[in-house]
């Protein structure tokens, strides 16, 4: 009974959402079945196509999996695009300390360490303001995205300018020797997604098999009743913010180390938002972040080719991550509200 | 209670959906906001329309014979500036050149296509085939950098960019730029002329050496023609400069340029001369003068810019960037192409033929006949060779940018450190 | 306005709320309805309000039947009723939300109906000061007005001394009977017997649902109006489930005062002695969950000082264990299993989870819980939730508080449930429970505290009471006597 409602939600869902996006697809002179063959397959043609779609997944798998915990206590923490913004700005304030013939190795350690701690100051005064304001996280979080954009536009604008000019394209480049090195010829840097996948990992493992993940989804599922039985509660909701924090920070550190390599005015773009997306449909449910992730990043990254091809705007893959993600909340609610009557 | 409960979530649930959703919608909507009417009119002047790249999709790499060449839009191809000009003028040459295919990818900028970099945009170009790739912004400069390195077999060139002076570039990236300076000189002198007390406004995008050097040569023709033409006292002309911040509005983080616009109007100025790539100010010098006030504009880019506000354009100054892209294709095509950075001058034959002039100017409606005849003086002599970079020129701190009769080299004007003396409006970025 | 209420029935689920109920109110009269928690005062007044649809009957004004159902049309024929809660917008002010909630076109018109009424009831409501800054009983002032001025010709107050002051009570007594001067028709439902003696010109009683008796006009003999409540329990004979003997004393209460949001209880001191079973009784909502609470350290007292086990009690205790009514909600995590909630109790940061389970089988044996160790309680019955809840009460616990242990459990789970707690007791925990069953009060209590209209009585022996005597002390008769 609960396997059956677990499988027939996903899979209503994805019908609405092709359907939809095929009604959208009819407006336009494109015919929708070379449209999705476009989306779901056209990241994975060609070695340059996948790295930069693994590029893409590592961010965003880190904001998946940090949101997991985060929902899990019951938080849900919207403020993840700017955890992740600060987490890159404080990199970006670290690499700038180097110098040539520095040891670049321990430069990305602290560059790495210092974005997770700046996302989880981030996401820890969230917290905070939440615990002792009683402001919902969600506009605390929104509210808190937009200082960390302006910070890191007015470090890229002000401070930090190009020299003479500043830049939209963001400062000026961190020196070649502090890159994360590449794979061969194409973008992909071993790092960033080995870094990703330890982390899920370790989430998974936190959550699952840890008195401390217990005691987070307990103060997720029942505050007063998980304070009843000894679970400091407040504290649990407030590191599962932490540690949803710490993993944006690190995912904008990775931005900045292995993809821009420079802070960029939007570093953030809507990667995290994207996270938020990915925790919906799956019911932030861990053990679906990796595959649910994968799946959102081959379609944003196939999708870059649907101008070229086909004439259609690119756009078109935000419409069905969109209609899938609704769909399944309405098909959750739908299914749950037949049962109770 | 449980029934309260799964309320409480669902409200929750609500709230964070609608609030996504419109983060969503808003940033899909933070792209420039005139280019949607900007689509009849200026598609039907340039022969060939989209269908082209979009019908054979498959075919093109395989066929050998077939030029490819390619091009990464900052802007949306049909916004009435600097992004369509180009779209059109590549469209133009593919038309003209047997052959040939154009393949882009335009709104290439971080508002609308967030998480696509230049270097992936470059990647699937060259995917298609294309063996010339252009990409046109100034903020491209590093992923154009980055993309040539990757792909020494494709000649990339980088309009507006300077990689090849600073010698950052690679072998295979070139610059190309057209000398606006001279479109802006003629749109300064058209300014002045026509303006009632000398008061002219100059609305321009960021602060960089590019934009500094054609706001100051705007002034510097103004300023001409003002003395010059008109006889009038230097110090009467008043010109005024505002940064929006970006080459278009972004909402929330420029200057809404239809505000900036409408705020000069009510200043007193009565001629805004454009320098960002959206025609915010022609549309809205048109609504003025519907409404009665006598006031004018010159907007920039693209040549039928004009059309937004036929009863207020003084003119255009506009780049054509049909000779560049023909002979571009030409030498990469046989194989003599070269690195250089190159800075087109006009034809002044004729700054208005199509196939040899880089850079151009049509006259708006709005300019009286008598002036229209000083204003073609004043574009004589400067195809005779007036050079209106001659010192003694000051910088706007003060200090000597040019002594007297020195004239400013190339360098000296493509690195415009400062606004000059007698403008107002911010030097430098803060 | 004359109602007629003919053959009313109303049934949720299986539960028959109301059954073929007939009754008049007479116009220009003040009508008290009378009943204990549950006997279906309130659904009725629900109906007539339009809240809840009816079943069947039928419900004349005048002699016209009029069809209800939705609390527009009862306004429409001039029912308004005043919410336990009433609904309003706290920002606003009086006349604004006023101004809301009447279709009249106007604004000075309805300050000036507002200025006249208040006059009239002897209210002193400033029209500008927002609802927010209000006390309760002010606020019901304000909804009373508000229904007035829309026409109201029948007003409906449902238990309104709840929560306000002796003050505003007379105040409000004041206002019903000129309001009933004014021809209009006041139904009062309440649990109190001495506000119906106060104020009523008839009472009528409700009993599981039924009509007892028929409408009677004031006075009537409080005797006979709890009989009719309750109805002739002291028949049957009480008999004793094992004794418990109190050892040492476990609380320490001095001059307490428990305060919630619109209740108040003591000042007050007490002495509560350990190793026995105390039932708390009283009409649901007279503060005994407020009692509880404070005696589990999770509220402290507005004043004087609680002291457990010769300590100062400053917060909640491990062993003394809350049991909340709303078991589903605050007492268990409905989607985690009897394993997750033992690894909650026990900290071991990785507990592979097999001592869990191994402890969770022995609970299952012991309390008799039909479940598997990793079912999600939200699968389980009420009475397999309960005796979970149970279980999940460690053996160190020296005090178990519990809102009503057995209530939606059949009598077999019900059974159950005591015998785990009386064993408990036996081995010298401490039993603190209320409940709205006076059979079970009587039947389980070793000691009684009654919780009546803000106050409770001392520590009462059960043997010194009859289901008739608690009866009547609930009702507030003779409750003077044993008020601490």
């Amino acid at each position: 009974m609960n396997n059956l409602r677990l499988a027939r939600a996903p899979l209503i869902a994805i019908l609405v959402a092709l359907l939809m996006t095929t009604i959208v697809l009819a407006t336009t002179d494109a015919e929708a079945i070379s449209a999705f063959t476009v989306m779901f397959s056209g990241a994975l043609t060609s070695p340059s196509r996948v790295a930069d779609m693994v590029m893409l997944a590592a961010p965003l798998l880190l904001c998946a999996a940090g949101l997991s915990i985060s929902f899990a206590a019951g938080q849900y923490n919207l403020g993840i695009e700017g955890q992740m913004t600060v987490g890159g700005v404080i990199s970006m304030a670290v690499l700038r300390q180097y110098a040539d013939g520095g040891n670049v190795a321990v430069y990305w350690i602290i560059a790495l360490l210092a974005g997770a701690l700046a996302g989880a100051a981030w996401a820890g005064v969230v917290a905070l303001l939440k615990q002792y304001t009683r402001v919902s996280e969600i506009f605390v979080g929104l509210g808190l995205n937009f200082v960390a954009l302006g910070f890191s536009l007015y470090m890229v604008f002000g401070p930090w300018k190009r020299p003479g000019v500043a830049s939209m394209s963001g400062t000026e480049p961190l020196p070649d020797s502090l890159w994360l090195p590449v794979i061969g010829t194409t973008r992909v840097t071993l790092i960033t997604p080995l870094v990703a996948v330890i982390v899920l990992a370790l989430f998974w493992f936190l959550l699952r098999a840890t008195q401390w993940g217990l005691e987070v989804r307990a103060s997720g599922l029942s505050q007063p009743a998980s304070r009843r039985l000894g679970v400091p509660a407040v504290r649990r909701m407030i590191q599962a913010m932490l540690v949803c924090g710490a993993a944006a920070g690190l995912a904008g550190a990775l931005q900045v180390l292995g993809v821009y390599h420079a802070l960029v005015p939007n570093l953030a773009s809507g990667i995290g938002f994207m996270g938020l997306l990915v925790a919906l449909l799956i019911n932030a449910d861990i053990r679906f972040v990796a595959p649910l992730v994968l799946l959102f990043a081959v379609l944003t990254a196939g999708s870059i080719q649907l101008p070229l091809s086909l004439s259609i705007d690119s756009s078109i893959s935000g419409v069905f991550q969109g209609f899938l993600v609704l769909a399944m909340i309405v098909a959750r609610a739908f299914i749950s509200i037949k049962e109770r009557a | 209670m449980k029934q309260q409960m799964d309320n409480g979530l669902k409200t929750r649930v609500l709230i964070l959906v609608v609030a996504m959703l419109s983060l969503i919608i808003s940033a899909c909507g933070a792209q420039p906001s005139a280019p949607a009417e900007a689509t009849t009119a200026p598609v039907e002047a340039t022969a060939a329309p989209e269908e082209p790249a979009a019908a054979e999709p498959t075919s093109a790499p395989a066929d050998a014979e077939k030029f490819v060449f390619g091009m990464v839009l900052v802007g949306p191809i049909n916004d009435g500036g600097w992004s369509q000009a180009h779209y059109d003028a590549a469209k133009y040459v593919e038309a003209n050149t047997p052959n040939s295919e154009f393949v882009y990818v335009d709104k290439v900028n971080p508002a609308d296509r967030p998480n696509i970099k230049v270097e992936q945009v470059v990647d699937e170009l060259v995917a298609k085939g294309a063996k010339l790739v252009i990409t046109n912004s100034d903020d491209f400069k590093d992923g154009t950098r980055e993309a040539a390195k990757a792909h020494p077999d494709v000649t990339f060139v980088h309009i507006s960019g300077d990689d090849v002076v600073t010698g950052k570039a690679p072998a295979n990236l070139g610059n190309e730029m057209g000398r606006m300076e001279y479109g802006k000189m003629i749109a300064g002198c058209a300014a002045a002329l026509q303006s009632a007390d000398g008061k002219i406004a100059f609305v321009g995008p960021l602060i960089n050496d590019e934009t500094r050097r054609l706001a100051d040569s705007a002034y510097l023709g103004a300023k001409y023609c003002w003395t010059k033409v008109r006889g009038a006292d230097a110090a009467a002309l008043k010109f005024n400069v505002t940064w929006i911040g970006f080459w278009f509005n972004i909402p929330g983080v420029t200057l809404d340029p239809t505000k900036v616009v409408n705020d000069a109007f009510t200043e007193g100025y009565d001629v805004i001369i454009s320098g960002i790539d959206t025609p915010e100010a022609i549309v809205e010098a048109g609504k003025a003068q519907a409404a009665g006030k006598k006031v004018y504009a010159l907007p920039y880019d693209y040549k039928d810019a004009c059309a937004k506000g036929e009863a207020a354009c003084l003119g255009v100054p506009y780049f054509n960037w049909v000779p560049t892209y023909s002979k571009l294709i030409a030498d990469v095509k046989g194989g003599t192409w070269k690195q250089a950075w190159i800075w087109n001058a006009p034809d002044w034959k004729d700054i208005n033929n199509v196939t040899t002039s880089p850079v151009g100017f049509i006259k708006g409606a709005a300019l009286t006949a008598e002036n229209a005849t000083k204003l073609d003086s004043f574009i004589a002599e400067l195809a005779g060779g007036l050079n209106l970079w001659t010192g003694p020129i000051n910088l706007q701190d003060g200090t000597s940018y040019l002594a007297d009769g020195l004239v400013a080299d190339d360098k000296q004007v493509w690195y415009m450190p400062q606004l000059l003396e007698g403008m107002e409006g911010q030097s430098a970025s803060k | 306005m004359h109602i007629s209420i003919r053959n009313l029935c109303k049934a949720f689920g299986n539960v028959v709320a109301n059954n073929d109920i007939s009754v008049d109110f007479a116009a220009g009269q003040i009508h008290g309805i009378l009943g204990e928690n549950g006997a279906g005062k309130s659904t009725l007044m629900k109906m007539l309000s339009g809240i809840y649809t009816l079943d069947s009957g039928a419900v004349a004004i005048n002699g016209n039947e009029v069809l209800l159902g939705a609390p527009i049309r009862s306004l429409q024929v001039g029912i308004g009723m005043v919410g336990q809660d009433p609904l309003d917008i706290p920002v606003f002010t009086i006349l604004q939300n006023i101004a809301a909630g009447a279709q009249i076109a106007g604004h000075t018109q309805i300050a000036d109906s507002f200025a006249a009424w208040n006059a009239l009831l002897g209210f002193e409501l400033q029209p500008h000061l927002r609802i927010q800054q209000l006390t309760v009983g002010q606020r019901q002032q304000v909804e009373i007005i508000r229904l007035l001025i829309t026409g109201s010709q029948v007003l409906i107050l449902d238990e309104p001394t709840t929560g306000i002051s002796a003050a505003q009570k007379d105040a409000l007594f004041g206002a019903l009977r000129t309001i009933a001067r004014e021809g209009k028709t006041v139904l009062f439902v309440t649990h109190k017997l001495d506000e119906v003696a106060a104020l009523c010109d008839t009472v009528t009683v409700l009993r599981a649902g039924s009509l007892v008796g028929t409408q009677a006009q004031m006075p009537v003999a409080k005797d006979v109006i709890l009989q009719a409540m309750f109805g002739d329990r002291s028949a049957q004979a009480s008999f004793t489930v094992g004794h418990h003997h109190p050892n040492g004393t476990l609380w320490h209460l001095n001059d307490v005062v428990m305060q919630s949001a619109n209740l108040r209880l003591g000042p007050f001191s007490q002495e509560i002695a350990a190793g026995q079973i105390i039932g708390l009784a009283g009409l649901e909502g007279s503060g005994q969950t407020l009692y509880l609470q404070h005696l589990a350290g999770m509220r402290l007292p507005r004043s004087g000082s609680i002291r457990f086990l010769n300590r100062q009690l400053v917060g909640a205790r491990h062993d003394a264990v809350y049991l909340p009514a709303d078991r589903l909600h605050e007492g268990i995590i409905p989607s985690m299993s009897l394993v997750e909630h033992v690894q909650l109790l026990h900290k071991h940061l990785l507990d592979p989870g097999q001592t869990a389970r191994q402890k969770v089988l022995q609970l299952i044996r012991d309390y008799n819980i039909k479940a598997t160790p990793d079912i999600a309680l939200e699968l389980l019955s009420g009475g397999n939730q309960q005796r979970a809840m149970l279980a999940l009460i460690p053996e160190s616990a020296r005090v178990i508080l519990v809102e009503h242990p057995t209530r939606g459990l059949d009598a077999y789970s019900a059974e159950s449930i005591w015998h785990r707690l009386q064993e408990r007791c036996t081995r010298g925990t401490t039993v603190v429970f209320f409940s709205a069953d006076l059979e079970e009060v009587m039947t389980y209590s070793d000691a009684i505290i009654v919780f009546y209209g803000g106050s409770l009585s001392r520590i009462l022996d059960r043997d010194t009471l009859t289901e008739q005597s608690l009866a009547r002390l609930i009702g507030g008769v003779g409750f003077a006597e044993v008020m601490q």
